[in-house]
């Protein structure tokens, strides 16, 4: 929907381009102000991330004399970038195109589309947050638009944003103390009384983590940051294989993820940067990856060379850039806000 | 027993109470976990859309319809009537069933719809429709210096888009059906 000749010939489309090249320069420049170091990591990784659920996209490069390589499109900067503080640098953004197969083409989601990560070691997650929402207010005023337009509904960025755990928001909205949720069980009853039991083969065998995401995508993600964004945090520490297990308690992890108008914008760590517990949840992983039938490849010996070599603790997050360029310009697929993309070149 | 994956653009679902038409689907997956399905479905009683998440995999009970090739004929009230394109057999359609889309349709139009149980229950346009232009006001001297580089054009059907200046009546125009905006000339492409 972003081609050349629809940005020829359509206005609309033209300034939301427009407007995106100016939010990735606003972007860097919010950073840049901040002290953080811009960085430029590999897009094709020799041993890409064991998210059990990611895909990431095949690539063989070849010698001269024929040796092949096998690597992968990254799905996201995060190893690379975390080898970076090993290395000693302490504040360090990137805006990077991600590789993800097995994706929809489009609406919210595009197999190649374009990331911000940012880390700060040492740093908290709270840092993170106010990052964040300080990056959106600035664009915002840069861009003289206070709100932004998603789903029909104008969100406040000006206002201050919501922060909410994950406990506080099933209180609000299912009436039920997540503590009391945090084995499939009982969550299994609870799925059932909201009508929301899994159909099929996947009733009796259902997992802790569908269960949970399906309550939470069906009674209360819609309602997630309609006013103004907001910062949901303390996740089971069952779903965060990348972060610390959270102080005070630690059935709950150090992770949030930023909500604006329903959308999911970003997730958050707070990073877990002891070797030998990364290494062991990684190969958990793995593991998890080859039982699911998919392929597998070792966990990057030089990403836990690089944590047990010392890392300060830190915090880092990862933002979809195409999400938020769809929120400040109110466009109404992906693909309105990325040129040439791989469904405009497929139709 | 059909499961998320069967789930397409005017396939019918039957939930607890009522039958249910997926006016839009998308696959996501909440921090990078496992898949689920997500659809926004109009109720075929009330009209009514709503969302509702599935687990992808999940079983989902999907009601059979019968797609048909049909070809737009006329409005007639609040119903809009087309031909089975195998056949040549009638049918009306309600203007709260086919939406939005009505003000796309123009006679002649090939058009997919759904039916079931002898109902037609959803339709599918073409992503882009051809149209001649009946009325374009003539471009002024100036107007692209404004940096007005859009007139309101005027379509066979009575659809009205925004278009460039250099479009003129008799022009065929290509509009996409998606964004309700003008595309390209019909020639361009």
């Amino acid at each position: 929907m972003s081609t050349w000749l629809e940005l020829k010939n359509n206005p609309r489309l033209k300034k939301i381009y427009e407007t995106r090249l100016l939010i990735t320069r606003l972007t860097r420049e919010f950073f840049w102000s901040l002290g953080f170091s811009e960085a430029e990591t590999p897009l094709a990784v020799g041993y890409p991330g064991q998210e059990p659920y990611l895909n990431p996209v095949p690539v063989v490069f070849e010698e001269p004399n024929k040796t092949k390589h096998n690597f992968y499109l990254h799905t996201s900067p995060e190893f690379s970038l975390k080898k970076l503080l090993a290395a000693g640098f302490s504040k360090v953004f990137e805006i990077t195109k991600t590789f993800r197969n097995n994706e929809d083409l489009r609406g919210l989601h595009s197999p190649e589309f374009t990331m911000i990560e940012w880390y700060r070691a040492p740093g908290s997650l709270e840092g993170i947050m106010s990052d964040a929402e300080n990056l959106f207010k600035s664009i915002a005023r840069k861009l003289n638009q206070n709100f932004v337009e998603y789903n029909n509904k104008k969100i406040s960025i000006s206002r201050e944003w919501e922060k909410k755990t994950m406990r506080e928001i099933w209180q609000e909205y299912l009436q039920v103390n997540l503590d009391d949720y945090l084995e499939v069980e009982p969550l299994q009853e609870l799925a059932v009384k909201l009508g929301l039991a899994l159909g099929g083969e996947q009733k009796n065998k259902a997992k802790y983590e569908d269960l949970f995401f399906k309550i939470f995508l069906n009674k209360i993600e819609p309602h997630l940051g309609l006013e103004q964004p907001i910062f949901i945090y303390d996740y089971p520490s069952r779903f965060c294989s990348l972060s610390r297990l959270s102080r005070p308690d630690s059935r709950y992890a150090e992770r949030f993820e930023l909500y604006i108008g329903g959308l999911e914008i970003a997730n958050a760590f707070g990073e877990l940067t002891a070797a030998d517990e990364q290494n062991r949840r990684l190969e958990k992983d793995k593991a998890l990856r080859a039982s699911l039938g998919k392929p597998t490849w070792p966990v990057d010996p030089d990403f836990i060379a690089a944590l047990k070599s010392g890392i300060p603790e830190a915090g880092g997050i990862a933002l979809g850039v195409d999400r938020m360029v769809l929120l400040f310009t109110g466009a109404k697929d992906i693909n309105e806000v990325i040129f040439n993309s791989v469904y405009d070149q497929i139709n | 027993m059909s499961t998320t994956s069967d789930i397409r653009k005017g396939v019918v679902i039957r939930q607890p109470n009522d039958l249910y038409v997926v006016v839009e689907f998308q696959h996501v997956s909440p921090g990078k976990g496992s898949g689920f399905t997500r659809t926004r479905i109009k109720s075929l009683g009330s009209g009514k859309v709503i969302e509702v998440t599935y687990k992808s995999g999940e079983t989902v009970d999907i009601v059979e319809v019968n797609f048909q090739n049909m070809q737009y004929l006329y409005k007639t009230g609040d119903n809009f009537a087309f031909m089975n394109m195998k056949n040549y057999e009638q049918i009306e359609m309600n203007g709260d069933l086919v939406g939005d889309e009505g003000k796309y349709l123009k006679e002649g139009l090939e058009v997919i719809i759904g039916i079931y149980e002898e109902r037609p229950v959803s339709i599918q346009i073409p992503k882009k429709v051809q149209y001649k232009v009946v009325t374009a006001p003539p471009a002024v001297r100036g107007d692209s210096a404004g940096g007005n580089v859009t007139k309101e054009i005027v379509l066979d059907n009575g659809l009205h888009v925004q278009a460039p200046i250099f479009i003129k009546e008799g022009d065929e125009v290509l509009v996409n059906t998606e964004t309700g905006e003008y595309s390209a000339r019909a020639s361009q492409e």
